[in-house]
Order: structure tokens, then sequence, then C-alpha cells
């Protein structure tokens, strides 16, 4: 015991938040460089590779270009039109950035540190800022609908047709994924019985199977989701170049655009860390981690890099995803949102309630081997049901003729001039 | 207590890393003003009337629709949680608190029945038709 006793757990956390923080600062800015590098790849271009150490030859294959964007963008004036509502224009990047970093308290980046031995400290450290907070996927959830607020300050305060309606548009999308991706969230939490995205990595390392092997389902609206969350593409209309200029940033310059460039690239990477985390078994893969809570320094460091490894995977798939495809119509986006992922997440939840309902009378009726193979069936029926449900029961993606509300004989009256009533 | 402080603590370094970098950039940048760098952006154009304008109210329908099946949402949580952590539902089943599982259970499916209805209903009254 020494007087740094009472501390230790808040410098503990400390630390963790300034690597979390440093770290997220730096890996947005790289993954600017990743997607570029990605974009010159799909294009059959060289992409930025010039940018290395300054006043030499040295090029380092252009990883000197983040920090010189960064740098170049810090010494922009930041410049505030006079048209704008001030404050809000000023608060909106602000709200938007510290939300999307502070989502990062309740999620878990690794498994547990070996027990460390100091007095003071809880035994064994977990890779997570606040292991005692027992609202994680909750918390989780608000800080990414407190996203909304910063898009639609954003786009109201600019005072701008562009801003305007990007940020109409973008907050109606956020809204309408938000249930699906509340939907997703909803039959894990039933499965793992906790609210703590910790325990739901614990919960599929000890049974083997990751939920998206046993909620296909809720995976795929849960995956959909997420991308119109982070609003990339095909889900991008919220900043639609060709229509909308920037969309609901379009008045910003210098450092309050980076601010919101840098919280969009955030969301991406908090999508790929639920997704990772709740679907793809965090840090565990079969025979290389371990499932217990005992781990050796080399097995902590083992996890860490799996979930790394898994979180890049699901980044880079995020990115080929977004130079690949084109973007969706905004009733296509609202059809998809409303009409098809919120019935099947709905389909998914009822599924895993009753499965996880009947599950102990199932294994005493037919045997542990059965009932497993029937609680992993039955998603994947639903999963196909749906699948064939939602194609038949919606209009295809290909139909692109407009409804006419102006038929052949308004327009020969509009001619003669007979119909000059204020549309 | 314990368990909030770590959070109230990245919150605040998170809204002070925000103004931090906008209080750097405010410091280091130049400042030049000028009429048309005043101007609202329209493609170049002279801007034209006013941006508060009346805008579709199908965006409004969104607003409430979200509204209703957001809060519903929030509703089942307690029961997703409790259903089969160890304090949860077995244990009120225990206690006598409630008579059976099933109970719960049938109560849970018939909230999310009511659900389903209401958004039958919002789908037959077109609140999700945008073209």
């Amino acid at each position: 015991m020494n007087a740094l006793t009472p501390f230790l757990p808040t410098i503990a956390a400390l630390v963790k938040i300034g690597l979390l923080v440093g770290g997220l600062m730096t890996a947005a800015a790289y993954l600017v460089l990743v997607e570029r590098w990605m974009a010159a790849w799909v294009q059959d271009r060289k992409g930025p590779n010039r940018v290395g150490i300054p006043l030499t030859k040295i090029r380092l294959f252009g990883l000197g270009q983040p920090m010189a964007d960064g740098l170049k963008i810090i010494m922009k004036e930041d410049f505030t039109p006079r048209h704008v509502d001030k404050v809000l224009y000023t608060v909106a990047p602000l709200v938007i950035l510290a939300a999307s970093l502070a989502i990062f308290a309740a999620i878990p980046f690794g498994s547990v540190l070996p027990p460390l031995g100091i007095p003071g400290l809880p035994d064994p450290v977990p890779f997570l800022v606040a292991p005692g907070l027992d609202v994680g996927v909750l918390w989780v959830f608000a800080l990414s609908s407190i996203a909304v607020y910063g898009v639609l300050l954003g786009g109201w305060a600019s005072n701008n047709k562009y801003g305007f309606l990007g940020g109409l548009r973008s907050s109606a999308q956020l809204v309408a994924y938000e249930i699906p991706l509340g939907l997703g969230l909803l039959g894990v939490v039933l499965a793992a019985g906790s609210l703590k995205l910790d325990a739901i990595m614990n919960a599929q390392a000890e049974s083997g199977i990751w939920y998206a092997f046993a909620q296909p389902l809720g995976f795929l609206v849960f995956f959909v989701a997420s991308f119109a969350e982070a609003a990339r593409l095909p889900f991008d209309l919220p900043e639609a170049e060709q229509e909308l200029v920037g969309g609901y940033h379009t008045e910003y310059s210098g450092i309050k655009l980076l601010l919101f460039l840098v919280a969009e690239f955030l969301h991406m990477v908090t999508a790929a860390f639920l997704i990772v985390i709740m679907f793809l078994g965090g840090w565990h893969l079969w025979g290389v981690t371990g499932s217990g809570q005992e781990v050796t320094w080399l097995g902590a460091l083992v996890r860490f890099g799996v979930l790394s490894a898994k979180i890049f995977g699901v980044i880079l798939f995020f990115m080929l995803v977004r130079w690949s495809w084109p973007r969706f119509r905004f009733d296509q986006l609202m059809n998809l949102a409303w009409k098809v992922m919120l019935p099947l997440g709905i389909a998914n939840l009822v599924t895993v309630a009753t499965i996880e309902e009947f599950r102990p009378q199932l294994v005493a009726a037919l045997g542990a081997g059965p009932a497993a193979a029937i609680a992993l069936a039955a998603p994947w029926a639903v999963f196909f049901l749906g699948w064939i449900a939602a194609g038949m029961l919606t209009p295809s993606g290909t139909d692109n003729t407009p409804i006419r509300t102006h038929t052949m004989l308004d327009a020969e009256r509009s001619l003669r001039g007979q119909d000059l009533v204020e549309v | 207590m314990d368990a909030i402080l770590p959070v109230l603590l990245f919150v605040a370094i998170a809204a002070a890393v925000s103004v931090g970098l906008l209080v750097t950039a405010n410091l280091i940048g130049p400042r030049r003003s000028g009429a048309v760098k005043e101007m609202p952006y329209e493609s170049g154009m002279d801007p034209v009337h006013d941006t508060r304008r009346r805008f579709d109210v199908r965006f409004h329908l969104v607003a409430i629709t979200f509204l209703v099946f957001d809060v519903e949402l929030l509703f089942l949580y307690p029961w997703a949680v409790a259903s089969r952590s160890a304090a949860g539902i077995d244990a009120a089943v225990a206690d006598g608190l409630v008579s059976c599982r099933g109970i719960v259970y049938a109560g849970a499916m018939l909230f999310i029945a009511l659900v389903i209805v209401g958004f039958a209903y919002d789908w037959r009254k077109g609140v999700f038709r945008w073209r």
C-alpha cells in the first residue's frame, strides 16, 4: 500500500483512454490513406505514393501523406460564413466528434491482461475503459444516435440549401436504420443474457459458435444497418456528391470539416468493432486463442492480434464495397429499411427468443446433440425463408419506372393554358 | 461511481480533444474575408430566396414512426437481458414473483405481435411509400 493506491483504477482508466484516443485518431488518419490505396487498386492506378520524409527524396510508399494532410488542414483558415447560425455551426462538429470518440468507453479492444498482482487494481486487467459499466450496448446505441444531432445541427445551421437537404436526408436515413440495428443487437443480447460487450465475446468464445452462425438473419440485418449508420456507399445519400455537393457539411471548411470527416471514419471503425464483437466472435479463433479467462502474456497478445485482424478485415470489406457499388436512390433506401430490414429483424428476434426459451425442453426431449443441431438449423431455415419472402414481396431494385402523377391529358391541358392552378 | 467515472473521464477527454483541435486551428490559421466568400454556396450561382422553406411531410412521418418503434425496442431490452441471465426470469420464478417462464415469453410475444399490427397499419396507410 502506498499513497497512490486509491487512484490506481483512475490512472489505469486514463492510460487506456490515452491509448484509445491516440490510436483512434492515428487509425482514422491512416485509414484514409488505406482507402485511397484501395481506390487506386480498384481503379487500376497508383494512388498516393510520393509523400515521405520531408526535405529528402525518401518516399516511404506515401506513408507521410496523412501527416501532411492533417498539418495542412490545421494551418488553413477556420472560416465561419456570415449567413450561418454561429453557435450551432460551431457546436455541430464538436458534438459529432466527441460522441463518436466517447462510444469507445464501452467497447473492448482485446481480452484481458494476465494478473499483474498490483494491490488496488482489479485482476485481471480488462482491455476496456469502463469495465464496471453494465449497460455497454445501450451506451453504444445512445451515443451513435447522437451522431444524428451533429448532422442535423450542421445541416440546419449552415443556412444553405444543399446542407439543409443533406441534413434532412441524412437524419431520416440514420433514424430509419437505427431500428434494424437495434433489432440485430437485441437478438445477440438475448442469446448472451448481458449488455456488456466483453461478456458477449466471452459467451461466443465459450460455446465456440459465433453469433454470425447462430443468428445469420440478425447478422445480415445488423451488417446492412451498420453500413447505413456509417453512411458508407451504397448508403452514402447524405453526401451524394453529384446531387448535394457535400450534403450537410457543404458550408464547412478547414478544421471543422476535418472534425466531421474524422467522426465519419470513426463511425466506420465503430461499426467494424461492433460487427466483430457481436457476431464474429471478438478475440476468439478456434484452436488459436483458447476460450477461458486465464491468459499468458503471449495469449493476451494473440487475442489482441486476432481481434485487430478481424476488425481490419471488416474495414477493408467496407472500403472494397465503397469502390464497387453504385448508390441507392432515396426511395429504395427507405423501402429497404422499413419494408425489408425491419420485418427481417423482427423475424430474427422471434426465432432467437423461441429457441432460447425452449432449449431446455429440447435438450430434455432429444439429448444435447440433436437439440444443438436444431437450434442451429432453425435460424438458417428462417434466414433463407426470409430472404426468399423479402425478394418476392418487395419490388426488385432494378424497377426504375417513375410513377406518373402527370398524365398525357394533363400535359395537353397545360399546353392549352387550361390548367394554371398553382401546384 | 467507480463504474461511471472512467466514462465521464472519456467524455471529458473526447470533448477536450475536439475543442483543442478547433482552438489550435483558430490560433494558427490566417483570416481573410470578402463579399463573395461570405455568400452561401449554390454551385456558383447567386443565391435565390431563403433556405428555411417548407419540406416534405414524409420526413415528419419517418421521425414519428421511428420514435414509436425505438421506444418499443427499448421496452424489449430488459426482457432480452433477463431472459437467460442468472438474476433474471429464472430467479424471479424461483422467488415466486412470476408463476412460470412461459407467461413472460407469451407476454413478450404478444407485445411483438402488437408492434407488428401497428407496423402493418403504417404500411397500409402508405407511411413507407417514398415515390
